[in-house]
């Protein structure tokens, strides 16, 4: 069930006040992050994010068209590499 | 038999049920549509006027998205999400379930035939 419109979106204060700052210094720094379900809000574009999958972070920078997604989901979680093999011998 | 739009031609059936042979346009639509068209729902489909096929067609260019446009616009919002290698993205460039289904068993839609793996548990049992 998609969360109630009533609370808005859920963004990581923590994410959120270090993006402003960033903003305020004006760099652009890799920002380091475990909070997979932090939204995407239109402030992040620009700014790039180490967001973490679990064994490492993995750089992503945020684009216009990714505002309204969650961190995570730019982040995979499992490695495929594929089925079987045998023929590569 | 009437055409509209272009390429439909829906057959001899109530209106409200040939109207939903348009890409974009279920029972609910339909029903609106004959509603907004000022269409008896129980007329058959070839017996509409040019009138009454005209004023659906206004309607329908009007106030939806149908046919050709609407299925642009679906190939577009999955084109954006393959773009931006999001996690649903993802799943569509791989050809698999995008919201979550199981794949151990099933998602055979997205799938497509099975390929038989020679020496997986199992396939002796199906000789």
């Amino acid at each position: 069930m998609s969360r109630s419109s009533k609370k808005g979106p859920y963004v990581d204060p923590k994410v959120f006040f270090k993006v402003q700052k960033l903003e305020e210094a004006g760099n652009k720094e890799p920002i380091k992050t475990w909070s997979r379900a932090c939204t995407i809000v239109p402030e992040f574009v620009g700014h790039t994010f180490m967001i973490h999958n679990g064994r490492m972070h993995v750089k992503l920078l945020v684009t216009e068209d990714m505002v309204g997604h969650k961190l995570g989901e730019f982040a995979p979680t499992r490695t495929f590499k594929g089925h079987g093999g045998r023929q590569k011998k | 038999m009437p055409r509209l739009l272009g390429v439909d031609i829906p057959n001899d059936r109530k209106t409200v049920i040939s109207l939903t042979y348009l890409y974009g346009v279920g029972p609910k639509v339909a029903r609106e549509l004959c509603l907004k068209a000022g269409v008896s729902q129980d007329l058959k489909a070839h017996e509409l006027s040019d009138e009454d096929l005209s004023n659906l067609a206004t309607i329908l260019e009007r106030d939806y998205t149908v046919e050709g446009p609407l299925r642009r616009q679906v190939q577009q919002s999955i084109a954006r999400l393959r773009d931006i290698k999001c996690y649903r993205g993802m799943r569509h460039r791989a050809g698999l379930p995008v919201r979550g289904q199981r794949t151990k068993t099933n998602a055979r839609t997205r799938k497509g035939p099975r390929k038989t793996v020679a020496g997986k548990k199992g396939v002796k049992d199906l000789r």
